[in-house]
């Protein structure tokens, strides 16, 4: 079996179990009384953005031991890997406000996760940019290296800076989150979705990875 | 606190339909690629 | 390390001494920094909007410009004279030339950040004679962390298409955390809150400058390295 073809199992196999995981997630899982049914948004907002910050660990690790070790492999998988990450993040930034509004009556507010959704998806963005921008691939792949393990470094501080922020400017609650002990029907949908989001991460980048330069030669 | 739940169905199948419309369009957009290049 | 420090201060002096005697980019940095601070001062409505509400946001507004100024002015002269490639040639080991390079892009920054404060004091009537060492502290701290990943992506962006456009594009994550910090500190300072309430930001701007300066020393090699 070639990689593609292994890819599109993983991947379509994944997308079964996304589908399980909905029917679960919708009609199976208790609602939560005080948030009401948008809580449920969570069960597909938390995976997404594990699998967004996943890519984005893996995009810094391969950038590490590109740099290490010049092997290619490890630049084409970063470049699989941020651009998967892209697509997550897009899940993750486009399913968080709708939740928030229910939550802080806003769609934006600059509370650390949505803010660190935000500016991961600037990373990647501006990842896949600077590949885009060098054509020839040594260079690009040396160049991605460095803003890979630059973005990765870069996490845990927009997180700090934000929660620093935000623990001295509240933001307006509405409805509480959801409360971290969760009930235990509510935990396993989310530990299924977590699942099946991963095992997405792995079918895309398998997918992406195996497409290779054949995708990027058309950017 | 409100006693009775809020009423934002709407807002949970908006997210949900949002999030399976994107995973399914990059799953296509791989698929067809890796049907060219391959 | 004398080495490097030694070779760092001279590819320093090579950028700042072009600087000195073209003089158009500092002058024109400066004055665009007082159109800014002109700018704020007609927009706003002292009776309506305290100025200390303003002041730490239209301060770091200006700083930000600066250093995007500075970076700016650094990669034009690279592009107008290759001089990197120049200077690849010399014996000069990578880290020196990264931090000569940030060394004299700092020491551009912090000159037009001094007129900028200066301007700033004078406009709006805003004292910071009491507050005056830890300010140009984080003053210092904040601007070190954006020009210390500003140079290392200047080396990058060089050999890229739409280079000017990649460089903000690529440094925007990079400015917030600094960002952050420094208009959080400022607003206390100005405010007169004492120094123990901004520890905690000030040590993330540190943390960061020490963070990100040392990354960029290891990783400038692979942006130039053939």
């Amino acid at each position: 079996m070639t990689l593609a073809q292994r890819g599109r199992w993983i991947t379509g196999v994944a997308l079964l179990l996304l589908a399980g995981v909905y029917v679960r997630a919708l009609v199976f899982t208790p609602e939560e009384i005080h948030q009401g049914l948008a809580q449920k948004i969570f069960y597909v907002h938390a995976p997404a953005a594990w699998s967004a910050m996943l890519s984005m660990g893996l995009v810094g690790l391969s950038s590490i031991l590109f740099l290490l070790v010049k092997d290619p492999r490890y630049d084409r998988f970063a470049a699989a890997s941020a651009e998967v990450g892209t697509a997550f993040s897009v899940v993750m930034l486009t399913t968080g406000p709708i939740w928030g509004k229910t939550i802080w009556g806003t769609w934006w507010t600059w509370d650390a996760r949505l803010t660190l959704t935000l500016f991961l998806f600037f990373l990647f963005l501006g990842y896949l940019l600077l590949r885009g921008a060098v054509t020839e691939p040594g260079l690009r792949a040396r160049y991605s290296a460095v803003l890979g393990i630059c973005g990765l470094v870069l996490l845990p501080f927009i997180h700090l800076s934000v929660y620093l922020f935000r623990t001295l400017h509240p933001a307006p609650i509405v409805l509480k989150p959801s409360a971290p002990s969760l009930p235990p029907e509510m935990l396993v949908t989310l530990l299924c979705s977590f699942g099946v989001f991963t095992l997405l991460y792995v079918g895309f980048v398998t997918l992406r990875y195996a497409i290779g330069d054949g995708g990027e030669r058309d950017a | 606190m409100p006693d009775t739940m809020p009423q934002n169905g709407a807002y949970m199948v908006a997210a949900y339909i949002d999030a399976a419309v994107i995973l399914l369009v990059y799953a296509l957009f791989l698929f067809r690629r890796s049907r060219r290049s391959s | 390390m004398r080495k490097t420090l030694r070779h760092a201060w001279i590819v320093a002096r090579k950028d700042l001494l072009l600087e000195f005697r073209s003089r158009t980019a500092i002058l024109s940095a400066v004055v665009f920094t007082a159109l800014v601070l002109v700018i704020f001062e007609f927009g706003r409505d002292p009776t309506a909007i305290a100025t200390l509400d303003l002041a730490p946001s239209i301060l770091w507004v200006t700083f930000s410009f600066a250093a995007m100024l500075g970076l700016n002015r650094a990669f034009q002269a690279e592009l107008e004279n290759q001089a990197l490639d120049g200077l690849l040639l010399a014996p000069v080991s990578r880290i020196s030339l990264y931090w000569g390079k940030l060394l004299a892009n700092l020491a551009f920054v912090a000159v037009v950040e001094t007129v900028g404060l200066l301007l700033f004091t004078l406009f709006f009537n805003v004292p910071v004679g009491h507050i005056l060492l830890p300010l140009v502290g984080v003053i210092a701290l904040a601007t070190t962390g954006f020009i210390a990943v500003g140079t290392l992506f200047s080396a990058m962006v060089i050999r890229t298409r739409f280079a000017e456009l990649m460089l903000p594009v690529l440094l925007l994550p990079f400015l917030i955390p600094p960002l952050v910090g420094a208009v959080q500190v400022t607003a206390k300072l100005l405010a007169g809150r004492p120094l123990s309430e901004v520890g905690g930001w000030l040590r993330l701007l540190l943390a960061y400058d020490i963070v990100f300066v040392s990354l960029a020393s290891i990783l400038f090699p692979s942006t130039v390295t053939e």
